[in-house]
């Protein structure tokens, strides 16, 4: 195919696009448009940040306002945490409280006129292992293993007979529901030596009893 | 400091055209504006539509600044994406640009708008030549946003050359040839030797002064004159001969001119956009210059769209109307 003779005599801004979509028309439009959004956009950040630092400015202010009155509500709360510790440490004390009261009313009746109890005691427990780099100001078992001694005279015929039903009353139903075992120690019976001589014929005797723990729930 | 205008043409076309409507603007036809529409596909270029469309608007033939543009909307079946316009207007020019400076001086008087192309080194260049205001009134008839859009602005004797240039009988002749585009006020005779044109020349004898002659010799309508140049009743030899013996006088010195100056033998002569009496035209050249005058069918060898293509019938008889617009469109198809 031959060159044509193409003498063309249209200028450049003569010539259109056939399109509907004009882009001297749509570039400029959506050019506006994005304009548009983006300084809404930038509106609606400058505004949500001011209201952020409005916001935050009456939060300081209320924190600062309320300081005072959360620090004592903070106290009073410690306090409160410090009676109910009190008050549940006193309530595992009652709960771990042995009834020895009426046990040793009754063991007025048990025992005969040859014995003469001379001392009933409950010596305190062993201290935990004491710690200078962490004291301890109450126990931390749970439980606590009680003994009871008891110590006596007895006298007359057959003196050892009397000791001897003492210490079986003790296994009488009557005084397990606080003592589980009750034993005479070896050696414990022996001769009053330090009374005069006339008094030689006195035994006296030491009966140790292993009483129901005390459990501090 | 003043900042120059940012200019952005966002229409700029860089792809060849693959499709193209011509349109013949100020042909004045009472048929209407010519119109043909071209597809290139697959690398063969076909042909969607021609005929004649009622568009409104008349080409001022002065500058009216008050003169308002009409919008053309053209049919479905011419509706291309774009559109190669070929004014018709006895303002515009068409010559090498070595010529008289006459029409320097009218180009000083009256504001034109030109291009030019130079064929060869030892030729004159080739120039085209129309007023602003018809110019601007022409590509404002094809608004933005409608298809089609103008892409191609000539004037009409460039665009009728086209139809030879783009035609298959141009490539199969060999050595010299000449072309006569026979207008209604005007023919052109474009000469062509190994593919180049080598000379072009108006001359102010058309076929409406052929048909004048008849319509005074017999004192009839215009109308009756092409069956009388059609029809054989009649021997309408001696009322056209005088006219044509004019013109192809003008013919013949221009044949001397290539053969002695150009140093080119022309064997072949064509004539081109008779809508009637062909046959008369072909006779008297023979007696006077002994030569033979081989009538040139700018639609043959297109190849036709068919089913889609809207043609009419007469197509055929119509062609001769149709060969600028043709060449216009063709011209813009084909420049890649």
């Amino acid at each position: 195919m031959n060159t044509p003779l193409h003498l063309d005599l249209l200028n450049d801004e003569e010539r259109f696009s056939s399109s509907p979509i004009r882009m001297r028309v749509m570039l400029p439009l959506t050019t506006s448009f994005v304009t548009l959004c983006l300084l809404l956009w930038w509106s609606l950040l400058c505004l949500r940040t001011h209201s952020q630092a409005q916001y935050k400015e009456a939060l300081q202010q209320a924190i600062t306002s309320l300081t005072p009155a959360h620090s004592a509500v903070l106290a009073l709360r410690a306090q409160e945490q410090e009676y109910r510790s009190i008050v549940r440490q006193l309530g595992l004390y009652k709960n771990a409280r042995n009834p020895y009261g009426k046990m040793l009313s009754n063991l007025a009746e048990h025992v005969t006129p040859t014995i003469q109890l001379t001392q009933l005691s409950v010596p305190p427990p062993q201290p935990p292992a004491a710690d200078p780099a962490n004291p301890l100001f109450g126990p931390t078992n749970t439980f606590e293993a009680v003994t009871l001694h008891l110590s006596g005279r007895t006298g007359g015929e057959h003196p050892s007979e009397a000791v001897n039903t003492l210490l079986a009353t003790f296994r009488t139903p009557a005084f397990t529901n606080v003592f589980r075992t009750a034993v005479i120690p070896k050696g414990s019976f022996r001769q009053d030596v330090a009374r005069d001589p006339e008094s030689r014929e006195i035994l006296l005797f030491d009966i140790t009893c292993d009483c129901v723990p005390r459990r501090f729930e | 400091m003043k900042s120059a205008p940012l200019k952005v043409n966002f229409s700029s076309q860089t792809k060849p055209f693959t499709d193209v409507v011509g349109l013949e603007v100020g042909a004045a036809y009472v048929q209407g504006v010519p119109a043909v529409r071209l597809r290139k596909r697959n690398g063969k270029t076909e042909l969607m539509a021609a005929g004649f469309l009622t568009l409104p608007g008349v080409l001022p033939q002065k500058p009216d600044l008050e003169d308002e543009v009409p919008v053309w909307s053209l049919p479905r079946p011419f509706q291309a994406q774009y559109a190669a316009l070929a004014v018709t207007s006895p303002l515009a020019f068409l010559r090498h640009a070595a010529g008289s400076l006459d029409d320097e001086e009218a180009n000083k008087l009256l504001a034109f708008r030109t291009a030019s192309r130079q064929f060869a080194p030892e030729l004159p260049p080739l120039s085209a030549g129309i007023p602003k205001f018809q110019a601007t009134w022409a590509a404002r008839l094809l608004p933005e946003g409608h298809q089609p859009t103008a892409c191609s602005l000539q004037i009409s004797p460039a665009a009728a050359i086209n139809t030879f240039l783009t035609a298959p009988l141009f490539t199969s002749v060999s050595g010299t040839a000449v072309v006569l585009f026979v207008f209604p006020g005007y023919t052109s005779l474009a000469a062509f030797h190994e593919s180049r044109l080598v000379l072009y020349r108006e001359h102010p004898i058309g076929y409406a002064h052929v048909r004048e002659a008849v319509c005074s010799h017999m004192r009839i309508d215009p109308s009756l004159a092409d069956s009388i140049l059609e029809d054989t009743f009649i021997d309408p030899i001696p009322m056209v001969e005088p006219v044509l013996r004019t013109l192809f006088r003008q013919v013949e010195i221009s044949y001397d001119y290539l053969t002695r100056r150009k140093n080119c033998q022309t064997q072949n002569i064509f004539v081109c956009g008779l809508p009637s009496g062909a046959k008369h035209w072909t006779s008297v050249f023979s007696r006077m210059l002994n030569l033979t005058l081989v009538p040139f069918l700018p639609f043959e060898g297109l190849e036709r769209a068919s089913p889609s293509s809207c043609l009419p019938e007469n197509l055929s008889a119509i062609a001769p109307f149709l060969t600028t617009a043709l060449g216009a469109a063709r011209a813009a198809l084909e420049d890649v």
